[in-house]
C-alpha cells in the first residue's frame, strides 16, 4: 500500500472521484435511485389502463421496464468509469501488486 | 408407470445424461494446477469472465423453484404475491450495483470465499461471523429442499414414480437425480453448476419463447387469458377466504407488493450463493456489466409469471390442479396439455436441469461457509487449503442429502415455510454485510444485537400469519399499526433500529470495536491477477507444507 505512485500527481487526484466530478456523480445518483423508486412506487403503473395490445398496463410496466432497466444501468456503468481519473489503469495495477505484496507478508 | 409419455420422458432422461456427462467433464475445464484449493472448488478459480458470469449468475438467481412458485402464485392469489418477483427482479440491480463491486473488490483484495470471511475481516469478530455464517446455512437449507420440490412438481405431472405406495419407491428417480448431483458437485466443485448453466439457461430461453409465443393462442389469445384472470381472482380463494389481487389499487396491497419486492431484492444479493457467484468473477467491472445485462433475465420471468394467467385460461390445466390440489403443478400441467410430447420433455428438462444449477452452487456456498467459518475458525485454525477444500466437498455432499430428506420426509409446506423464513431471515445479515462495506461506525456487538432482535421478531411474526384455513406460516406479509408490510422488511428496520442505539451505547461505553484488517482503497481495488497465480501459490506452499 506503501508503493510510490508512479503516475504524475493530477490536479485533483488526492481529492476522492465524487468531489471531482460533482455533476456526474449527481447523475449517477439520481439514476440509481430512479430506477429503484420508479419501480417500487406502485400507484404510478396500477392501472388496467392504457392498454398495450391485450396487456393492461400494470403488467405491461414492468415488462417494459426491464429493457430500459439495462440501459439505464449501462449509463451509469459508464459515467462511473469517467470518475476514474484517467491514469486508472496503471493506478489499479499499482494496487493490485500492493495489494498482493500485503497478502504474501 | 403406465401413465408416462414415452418420448417426453425419454427427452428428460436423455437431456439429463447430458447434464451429467457436463457435470464431470466439467472438473477439467480451465484446469488448475492445484484443484484441492478453494478458490479453484468453492469459487472456480476466480476467473469467470462477463459471458459465464452472466450465465453462472442467471443460473443461480433465477432458481427452478421460481419458474414453479411464482406462476403458481399468479395462479392462486394473482399480482401481490405473485407479480411482485418482477418487481423485485428489477430493482434487485441498481441496489446490488451500490454494493457489490465494493464486496468484489474487499473479497479479491484479502482472498474471501464467504459474507461472513468478510465480518471476520472487518469487525474483527468471530460471533458476528458465526451468526452471519449460521444464518446462511439456515437459509440455505430449505432453498434447496425447495429446487427439490421444483423437480418433484415435474416428475408428479410426468406420473414417473407416484404409483407406489413405498416411499423409497415413490422417490427414486428424486434420489437418482439428486446423487448425481451430489457427485459431480463433489468431484468439479462451482466448474459444473458454471458449465451446465449454459444449458440450463439455452433451455430455459427455448421454453419461454415457445410458450409465449404458442400457449396463449391456444388458450384464446392474450386478452382472454387477461379477462379469464381477473375474473378468477375476484373470486374469493377458498385456501385464504381473501379475494385474489389482478391489480394492487388498495393502499394495503400496494405497500406489500412494494415491501415484498424491496425487502426481496435487499435479500437475494446477500444470500451466500449469490455471493459465491460474485465472487467467482475475474474483474470488478464484470459484476457491473452483469447488473446490466441480467434483466434480460426478467423479462423472462416475467413471461413465466404470466404462465400462471395463461394456466388458468386452459380449463384441462385448471381441474387438473383442483384434482391434485397443488398449484405448483400449474405450470407443468399446462405444458404437458398444450405442448407435443416431444416439446413437453425439453420444457420439463429444462425446470429439472435448472433446479440442479442453483441446488449445487447452493450446496457449495453453504459448504465453503462451514468450512472457512465453522469448522477452520473453531476448530481447527491451522487447516490447509487442502483440508478446507476435502471438508467443504464432504460438507456440499451432507447439505444435499439433508435437503434431500427435507423434500421427502417432510410434507411440502414445510419446505416453503422455511424459505420464507430463510427470506426474512438473510434479510437480517444485510445491515452487517452491507452497511460494513461502507462504514465502520456500527459496533461489532450492536450489529450481533440487531440481528439476533431481527431474527426473533422475524420468526415469531411469520409464526403468527394465520388465514381460515392455515393457523400458522400463512404468509409473509403482516399488518403493523393498520399497515401492511413484508415481515424481512419490518424486522429489518427493527434490526437497524438496535443496532444504532447500541452503537451509540457501546460507543459512550467506549467497549472496543474490534481489530479491522481492511483499507479503505481496498473497497475500490481491481487486482487484475490476484489470487490464483503468484501470491495465493505462495501462500499455499507455504500452509501445505505446515499443514502436512
Amino acid at each position: 500500500m506503501t508503493q510510490p505512485s508512479d503516475t504524475p500527481a493530477i490536479p485533483g487526484r488526492s481529492r476522492s472521484p465524487v468531489a471531482a466530478h460533482p455533476v456526474t456523480s449527481a447523475i449517477i445518483a439520481i439514476l440509481v435511485f430512479a430506477s429503484i423508486f420508479f419501480a417500487l412506487w406502485v400507484p404510478l403503473y396500477a392501472s388496467a389502463t392504457p392498454k398495450v395490445g391485450d396487456f393492461p398496463f400494470f403488467y405491461v410496466y414492468l415488462l417494459i421496464y426491464m429493457p430500459v432497466l439495462g440501459i439505464v444501468m449501462w449509463i451509469v456503468i459508464t459515467l462511473q468509469r469517467r470518475l476514474r481519473p484517467p491514469a486508472s489503469e496503471d493506478g489499479t495495477r499499482g494496487s493490485a501488486a500492493a495489494s498482493g505484496g500485503e497478502v504474501t507478508r | 408407470m403406465s401413465n408416462v409419455n414415452a418420448v417426453t420422458f425419454t427427452i428428460v432422461v436423455v437431456l439429463f445424461l447430458v447434464v451429467t456427462g457436463v457435470g464431470f467433464a466439467a472438473a477439467r475445464w480451465r484446469r488448475a494446477d492445484d484443484m484441492l484449493h478453494l478458490n479453484e472448488w468453492g469459487l472456480g478459480g476466480r476467473g469467470f469472465g462477463t459471458f459465464v458470469a452472466w450465465f453462472l449468475l442467471g443460473g443461480d438467481l433465477y432458481t427452478a423453484y421460481t419458474f414453479i412458485a411464482v406462476p403458481a402464485a399468479m395462479f392462486g392469489a394473482g399480482a401481490v404475491t405473485g407479480w411482485f418477483a418482477v418487481s423485485y427482479t428489477v430493482i434487485l440491480f441498481p441496489i446490488a450495483l451500490i454494493f457489490l463491486p465494493r464486496l468484489w473488490s474487499i473479497a479479491r483484495v484479502h482472498h474471501y470465499v464467504t459474507p461472513a470471511d468478510f465480518i471476520r475481516g472487518r469487525y474483527g469478530s468471530r460471533g458476528l461471523a458465526l451468526a452471519i455464517a449460521f444464518t446462511g446455512i439456515l437459509a440455505l437449507m430449505p432453498y434447496i429442499a425447495l429446487q427439490l420440490v421444483g423437480i418433484q412438481a415435474v416428475l408428479t405431472v410426468m406420473g414417473v414414480g407416484t404409483t407406489s405406495g413405498n416411499a423409497f419407491v415413490k422417490d427414486l428417480p428424486l434420489i437418482i437425480a439428486f446423487l448425481v448431483l451430489a457427485i459431480f458437485t463433489f468431484v468439479s466443485g462451482l466448474r459444473a453448476p458454471a458449465l451446465i448453466a449454459f444449458i440450463k439457461d439455452t433451455l430455459i430461453y427455448l421454453m419461454v419463447i415457445v410458450a409465449v409465443l404458442y400457449l396463449p393462442a391456444k388458450v384464446g389469445g392474450w386478452g382472454h387469458v387477461f379477462g379469464t384472470a381477473e375474473t378468477h381472482l375476484k373470486a374469493v380463494n377458498p385456501a385464504t377466504g381473501k379475494p385474489g389481487v389482478f391489480i394492487p389499487t388498495t393502499g394495503n396491497s400496494q405497500l406489500a407488493f412494494s415491501t415484498l419486492a424491496l425487502g426481496s431484492a435487499l435479500a437475494l444479493m446477500v444470500y451466500p450463493h449469490a455471493v459465491t457467484g460474485v465472487l467467482s468473477t475475474k474483474r470488478r467491472d464484470i459484476i457491473k456489466r452483469n447488473m446490466a445485462l441480467l434483466p434480460l433475465y426478467s423479462i423472462m420471468l416475467g413471461f413465466i409469471a404470466l404462465l400462471g394467467y395463461v394456466a388458468l385460461a386452459d380449463k384441462a390445466t385448471v381441474a387438473n390442479v383442483k384434482k391434485a390440489g397443488n398449484p405448483q403443478l400449474a405450470v407443468p400441467y399446462l405444458f404437458q396439455h398444450l405442448f407435443p410430447s416431444w416439446f413437453t420433455g425439453i420444457a420439463f428438462s429444462a425446470i429439472v436441469i435448472g433446479a440442479l444449477v442453483p441446488a449445487a452452487i447452493m450446496a457449495i456456498a453453504a459448504a465453503n461457509l462451514f468450512t472457512r467459518n465453522i469448522f477452520k475458525e473453531f476448530f481447527k485454525p491451522d487447516a490447509s487449503p487442502r483440508l478446507e477444500t476435502k471438508v467443504s466437498q464432504w460438507v456440499s455432499m451432507l447439505v444435499k442429502l439433508g435437503a434431500l430428506l427435507f423434500a421427502i420426509e417432510l410434507p411440502k409446506t414445510f419446505s416453503i415455510n422455511l424459505q420464507l423464513l430463510g427470506g426474512i431471515w438473510i434479510l437480517q445479515t444485510f445491515p452487517a454485510i452491507v452497511f460494513g462495506l461502507f462504514t465502520r461506525w456500527f459496533h461489532r456487538w450492536a450489529l450481533l444485537a440487531g440481528w439476533l432482535a431481527g431474527m426473533i421478531y422475524g420468526t415469531i411474526a411469520a409464526y403468527n400469519v394465520s388465514t381460515p384455513t392455515t393457523s400458522h406460516w400463512a404468509g409473509s406479509v403482516n399488518t403493523v399499526w393498520g399497515h401492511t408490510y413484508y415481515i424481512g422488511l419490518t424486522a429489518i428496520i427493527l434490526n437497524i433500529a438496535v443496532s444504532a442505539v447500541l452503537t451509540l451505547v457501546l460507543r459512550a461505553a467506549r467497549v472496543p470495536a474490534g481489530a479491522d484488517e481492511t483499507l479503505p482503497r481496498q473497497y475500490t481495488a481491481d487486482p487484475v491477477d490476484a489470487p490464483t497465480p503468484a501470491p495465493a501459490a505462495a501462500v499455499l506452499g507455504t500452509e501445505v507444507r505446515r499443514g502436512d
